[in-house]
């Protein structure tokens, strides 16, 4: 424990002394002084919120990712290259001791900055509105979805045989993709219902609470139209009238009818048809609680994604020469970006070349294996008020800033112990 | 008679490309013991494969074949890791630490607590006299400076086989004498000192018993008293032709 601390401490020396740390500080908070400057936003105390968050904290987080990722590739790397790793290791000190406190170091670093960025954007954005918990749909997920209509067109006669011939997973592949953007329409005077499980429980467990709807309109709908519309929910009632923006949010309030519990239905009152893919655009809003709150789980969230990225930084800087693991960071980097992104643009096509198949694959890898950081979106949240929830924030503690690093640290540890000097 | 601090059975050490294909043996077949409480020289000119032994005997690389030990167990065990001291060919240290901060870091890689590593720490840099710029960053300290602050780290542990390469590589006379001195005052103490030198007078002044290596090899083993004139003869040889040459003619 001693030795570990003593490593952890030297290296965090080492970040202070040597410019880097103070350098982050500055960077963050000139960053987030100088934003109003630099942005306007709409004049609305939320318009200035969602500034703060998604480009103040997601500069900063920017920042922190590059910055700390070459910072954690030199951590080890310069230490092997300049001789003084065997130093360490001919002491009664482990390997895995030895990358393990200097990623503490660089993650406590990360950890830092990102809490001073916070308490700028906490004083600057605070609000006494509080974050919402968002409840969706129980549907049928895409893959299951996909997996049935799969069964269908196989079993259909008409189904072309280039697509009998092709290999299921790209079919199944591509389906999902289709049934994530599925659409439904709802006519006029026609009524939609979704079943939203615990929303009956969560009105008795707090009655005060007044609960919201969020559609979401895609743009293939034309949104000047005039959109009218009612809403019913286990007793509680709401209406859409004549909607000008992509996303609206109906408050409910009681109205004296008995509905099906767990239930919400839109009927269609306007003179066209309403589109809407009901996964991802109607959503339950449930008051929890404080900006501030919501805010520390939102930076517990980056903290551990800074954490696993720094992990994997001192990983590379195990194995390789600086400038190499820099250079593989730098565009592993780039490639987890633009994965998510490739792959929602390219879905798998029956027909497509070779390297079109393999460019796809790599992304989708590099997009699965990321999937448990890409899908949560702390800012996202953060901005337009909805609660990043507490299990979301441990499950990320718990596994970018415990089990990756853990791994990659001990990964590390088995590396330098192979090349030391 | 007691184990051996170090011992080395038949070890080979063979270099490999990256496409592991075999590019310099280094060492071969090497046995050695170096016995509790004596100062014990490897000697030989650039290329004959002192630092890769060292190596090897510090767990920092693993033999190709045969067996190292230390205190009877693997280098790379914990337990002899606790009883050794290292003295690196050049000082290696963090430039931005204090020549104190440097020895309380080591102090805490080899798990000592606070307060015995500070006292630790203080006796130290009075034994190298370095207590008066004690908190002087040792990035600025000079080359004599900053071999006595790395001595004093290979020290902090109590270390019971300090293994010294090149301890005097690039000292001037003084230094040179002052490090000599020290390691003497340490063998007195019943420290085993295992040392690797090219130069003939570090082994004559400091060593109990030597071994030359030549080409990974050993070329000659013994007191220095008993190889006196070989030992200078091989090294007049090697500096004067720096060709290759039969290490046996001289020792015949």
């Amino acid at each position: 424990m001693i030795s570990l601390w003593r490593i952890f401490w030297l290296e965090t020396v080492a970040l202070w002394r040597g410019w880097t740390a103070w350098m982050l500080l500055a960077a963050a908070i000139g960053w987030l002084l100088a934003l109003p400057r630099l942005l306007t936003g709409d004049g609305t105390a939320e318009g200035a919120r969602e500034l703060y968050v998604r480009y103040g904290l997601g500069g900063v987080f920017a920042l922190l990712v590059v910055s700390l990722l070459a910072a954690a590739t030199g951590a080890l790397a310069t230490e092997r290259e300049e001789r003084r790793l065997q130093l360490s290791l001919v002491r009664p000190v482990s390997a895995f001791a030895v990358a393990w406190g200097r990623f503490l170091a660089l993650a406590a670093l990360g950890a830092l900055v990102l809490a001073a960025a916070g308490a700028l954007v906490l004083a600057a954005a605070w609000t006494d509105r509080p974050c919402s918990h968002v409840l969706r749909p129980l549907m049928e997920s895409p893959r299951e979805e996909a997996a049935r209509m799969y069964d269908a067109y196989m079993s259909a006669p008409d189904t072309p045989p280039e697509v009998r011939k092709a290999k299921k997973s790209v079919v199944l592949r591509l389906l999902e993709q289709r049934a994530k953007d599925n659409y439904q329409s709802v006519q006029t005077n026609e009524t939609a219902s979704w079943r939203f499980p615990g929303f009956h429980a969560r009105r008795l467990a707090s009655p005060q609470a007044a609960p919201s709807v969020r559609f979401r309109f895609s743009g293939d709908f034309d949104m000047r139209d005039d959109v009218r519309g009612e809403i019913a929910a286990d007793g509680l009632c709401g209406g859409v009238s004549n909607i000008t923006q992509t996303a609206v949010t109906v408050p409910l309030s009681a109205c004296g009818r008995e509905g099906e519990r767990d239930v919400l239905s839109f009927t269609n009152r306007g003179r066209g048809a309403v589109m809407l893919r009901p996964r991802r655009d109607v959503e339950l809003l449930f008051p929890a609680d404080a900006f501030g709150w919501n805010l520390l789980r939102a930076l517990l969230v980056m903290a551990s994604v800074l954490a696993a990225v720094v992990a994997f930084g001192v990983f590379l800087g195990a194995g390789l020469s600086r400038p190499v693991a820099l250079f593989t960071a730098i565009v592993l980097l780039m490639v987890s970006e633009m994965s998510p992104s490739v792959v929602d643009q390219y879905p798998d096509q029956l027909e497509t070349d070779r390297i079109d198949r393999v460019g796809l694959a790599v992304a989708r890898a590099v997009g699965k294996g990321l999937r448990s950081v890409s899908a949560m979106s702390p800012l996202g949240s953060l901005a337009v008020g909805d609660c990043v929830e507490a299990r979301d924030a441990a499950g990320s503690v718990a596994f970018d800033f415990l089990l990756v690093p853990l791994v990659l640290s001990a990964l590390s540890a088995a590396l330098i112990r192979r090349k030391p000097a | 008679m007691s184990e051996p601090v170090v011992r080395l059975e038949r070890v080979s050490k063979t270099f490999r490309d990256f496409w592991l294909r075999p590019t310099v043996k280094a060492v071969d077949a090497l046995d050695l013991d170096v016995r509790r409480g004596e100062v014990f020289g490897l000697l030989g000119p650039n290329g004959s494969g002192k630092s890769t032994t060292i190596k090897m005997v510090l767990g920092l690389l693993a033999p190709s074949s045969g067996r190292v030990s230390l205190f009877g167990r693997s280098p790379r065990s914990k337990a002899a890791r606790a009883k050794l001291g290292y003295l690196p060919e050049l000082s290696y240290l963090h430039p931005f630490l204090t020549a104190r901060e440097t020895l309380m870091y080591y102090a805490g890689l080899c798990g000592l607590p606070g307060s015995v590593a500070r006292e630790r720490t203080r006796q130290l840099l009075e034994m190298v006299k370095l207590s008066d710029v004690a908190g002087r960053a040792v990035g600025g300290f000079s080359k004599g400076m900053a071999r006595r602050v790395a001595l004093a780290s290979a020290l902090v542990g109590k270390p019971e086989l300090l293994v010294l390469d090149e301890p005097t590589s690039g000292l001037d006379p003084v230094s040179t004498k002052e490090v000599k001195t020290l390691v003497k005052a340490l063998a007195k103490k019943g420290m085993t000192v295992l040392t690797t030198s090219h130069l003939l007078a570090d082994a004559e002044d400091i060593c109990d018993r030597v071994m030359i290596l030549n080409r990974g090899r050993t070329a000659a083993e013994g007191r220095v008293s008993e190889l006196g004139e070989s030992l200078e003869a091989f090294f007049l040889a090697k500096v004067g032709s720096g060709d290759d040459f039969a290490l046996a003619d001289f020792l015949a």
